[in-house]
């Protein structure tokens, strides 16, 4: 667990594979020093020739969502947790576990990899068990291997999450505090009942109501960009509101509903839920349903409908999430628009975060094209 | 004496008095949603009107019911949405 | 009248004004993702402007905290329930109504 360990994750799409990124992530993450993460896809070379392309095509587009999955769990603190995507085994025709083995080791030995993380799941061949042999061949090449421990029963992500002394001190001063507050005195007898019943909340909830480490710097620095965004959220949602008044009490009622679904450049569960929340209160646009990042609105009017693909809630939302540099990223109609040119003014000087996020973004544009 | 009590009885009044209209949605419906979303705007009324009332009266105790009557609005919307996806319906 | 008359005064005008509309806009709007907007947004500022007059009234005190807590609850879960709702909605297939509809089936104007 020195610096610089790197993990190896062959890749392939299993209903487990989303676990095992989860868990070779947080593996990462845990260890000592520096981590390169790679994800691997083996492909075999098909000996009748025709479809390879669009096989490594398939491949190509796996290891993208695998990369995206792994940004997600590595969240928006910047780590010390590099991600490397590769396409292996395409000129060789790969026929059993050992021919498996042979080409991850070739991978393990230039890239300097001593743990193998499997996906339980992982069977490129389709027959025959391929995970015993393939973890022994591994094994006789000198590498860790381990089993990724997935839930097979469900394809939900996972409700609990590791959690410790941080989490649970968190969760139990902001209980403490409520419970205090709510009581109106600092009697003995309130004192007491509402420790233990912090503590209860604290070691029942902790991992569920938390997510990742808890950093006060970073907790602070988002309270207070906190204040700065809700006045600002307080005055678009009175102008909303004027609107939303002026269509109702309107008799002729010039209502123009429609549903719009755009990618917003926010990432992991609380700006995603903050953002789906201002829009809903804010002008005439109503999140319906998010998945990801992935936004259906439903809209009352034309002109709200502009307003939300003009992004600059987005842009507030990122500001409180992830500092000021964020709110530079390009908005929703200009990513739609011109999704490479856009990104070129987001400046040198931003922390890794941020530019990870532009890539991501990048990332997504382009794909987004190739479906066209 | 001071006029701010009568002010906020009035205020309650008319919040009682809207949510009674409001309470023509929930009857009417037409679907599940509709009445959901008319029992959650009723529930919010409901909530200010005991704010509006427990300040009239000087009672802040009021304020500590409104506080849980607004969580379980909220777990009752939520319940309920959650129900009728998985399980198509509860009424 | 007082200061503190106008300002319960003139909140509490517009919490009840903004209530009124979100009532009239579940009245009148034609189906349940427009009547959801109106739910969200304005019953959520007709609330917090109602419960601003309660913490006015009660001054600088402890009741005044909870009333802005209130308040900040109210703020958070609202547009949450009304997002469960329209998804819910969404899960079962109900479409959204569109102007064209109005024009095809209804004869309301």
């Amino acid at each position: 667990m020195s610096g610089g360990s790197s993990l190896l994750v062959p890749v392939e799409d299993s209903v487990t594979l989303r676990q095992t990124v989860a868990h070779a992530v947080g593996r990462a993450r845990d260890a000592d020093g520096a981590v390169t993460l790679h994800f691997v896809c083996p492909v075999s070379e098909r000996p009748l020739g025709g479809e390879d392309s669009a096989v490594a095509g398939e491949a190509e587009e796996l290891l993208d969502r695998v990369a995206v999955w792994a940004d997600e769990d590595l969240g928006e603190e910047p780590t010390r947790v590099t991600v490397e995507t590769a396409v292996v085994g395409a000129d060789v025709y790969l026929f059993n576990p050992g021919d498996y083995a042979d080409v991850l080791v070739a991978y393990a030995r230039r890239n300097d990899v001593d743990t193998v993380v499997l996906d339980p799941e992982f069977n490129p061949l389709g027959m025959a068990p391929l995970l015993p042999p393939l973890e022994r061949e591994l094994e006789g090449a000198g590498l860790a291997v381990e089993l990724a421990p997935v839930d097979r029963a469900t394809r939900r992500g996972p409700l609990t999450r590791p959690a410790g002394l941080d989490q649970f001190a968190l969760l139990f001063g902001s209980t403490f505090g409520f419970y205090l507050l709510i009581a109106g005195t600092l009697t003995p007898f309130n004192l007491a009942t509402g420790a233990v019943t912090a503590t209860i909340v604290a070691a029942v909830l902790r991992r569920i109501s938390t997510q990742g480490s808890v950093e006060l710097g970073q907790l602070a620095g988002r309270v207070a960009r906190m204040v700065v965004y809700v006045p600002y959220l307080l005055w678009e949602i009175v102008k909303a509101n004027v609107d939303i008044a002026k269509v109702v009490l309107h008799p002729r009622l010039p209502i123009d509903p429609a549903v719009v679904e755009f990618d917003a450049a926010v990432w992991s569960e609380l700006p995603a839920t903050t953002l789906a929340n201002s829009i809903t209160l804010t002008p005439g646009t109503l999140t319906v349903d998010v998945t990801q990042r992935h936004f259906t609105v439903h809209s009352l009017t034309k002109g709200a409908r502009s307003d939300l693909l003009a992004g600059s809630l987005e842009r507030a939302v990122r500001f409180v999430f992830y500092g000021r540099t964020a709110m530079r990223l390009p908005t929703p109609a200009e990513r739609g628009e011109t999704p490479d040119g856009s990104v070129d003014g987001a400046g040198t000087d931003e922390p890794e975060e941020v530019r990870s996020a532009v890539e991501r973004v990048e990332v997504d544009a382009d794909s987004g094209g190739g479906d066209e | 004496m001071s006029l701010v009590p009568d002010i906020l009885l009035a205020g309650a009044s008319a919040f009682i008095l809207i949510s009674l209209v409001v309470l023509y949605r929930v009857l009417d419906g037409p679907t599940m949603q509709d009445r959901v979303i008319a029992v959650n705007a009723i529930g919010t009324n409901i909530v200010v009107i005991l704010a509006l009332v427990g300040a009239a009266t000087d009672t802040p105790a009021a304020l500590d019911i409104a506080i849980v009557y607004a969580l379980l609005n909220f777990l009752m919307s939520i319940a309920i949405s959650k129900f009728t996806v998985e399980r198509g319906g509860v009424l | 009248m007082t200061p503190t008359e106008i300002a319960v005064a003139v909140l509490i005008a517009g919490g009840v004004f903004f209530t009124f509309v979100a009532g009239v806009g579940l009245l009148r709007l034609p189906d349940v993702y427009t009547r959801t907007h109106s739910a969200s947004k304005s019953d959520t500022l007709g609330a917090g402007l109602a419960l601003a007059a309660v913490a006015v009234t009660f001054g600088a005190d402890l009741p005044t905290v909870k009333a802005a807590l209130l308040v900040l609850f109210m703020f958070v879960t609202n547009p949450t329930a009304a997002h469960a709702i329209a998804r819910a909605a969404a899960d079962q297939g109900i479409e959204p109504w569109t102007v064209d509809d109005d024009e095809s089936g209804g004869g309301n104007e």
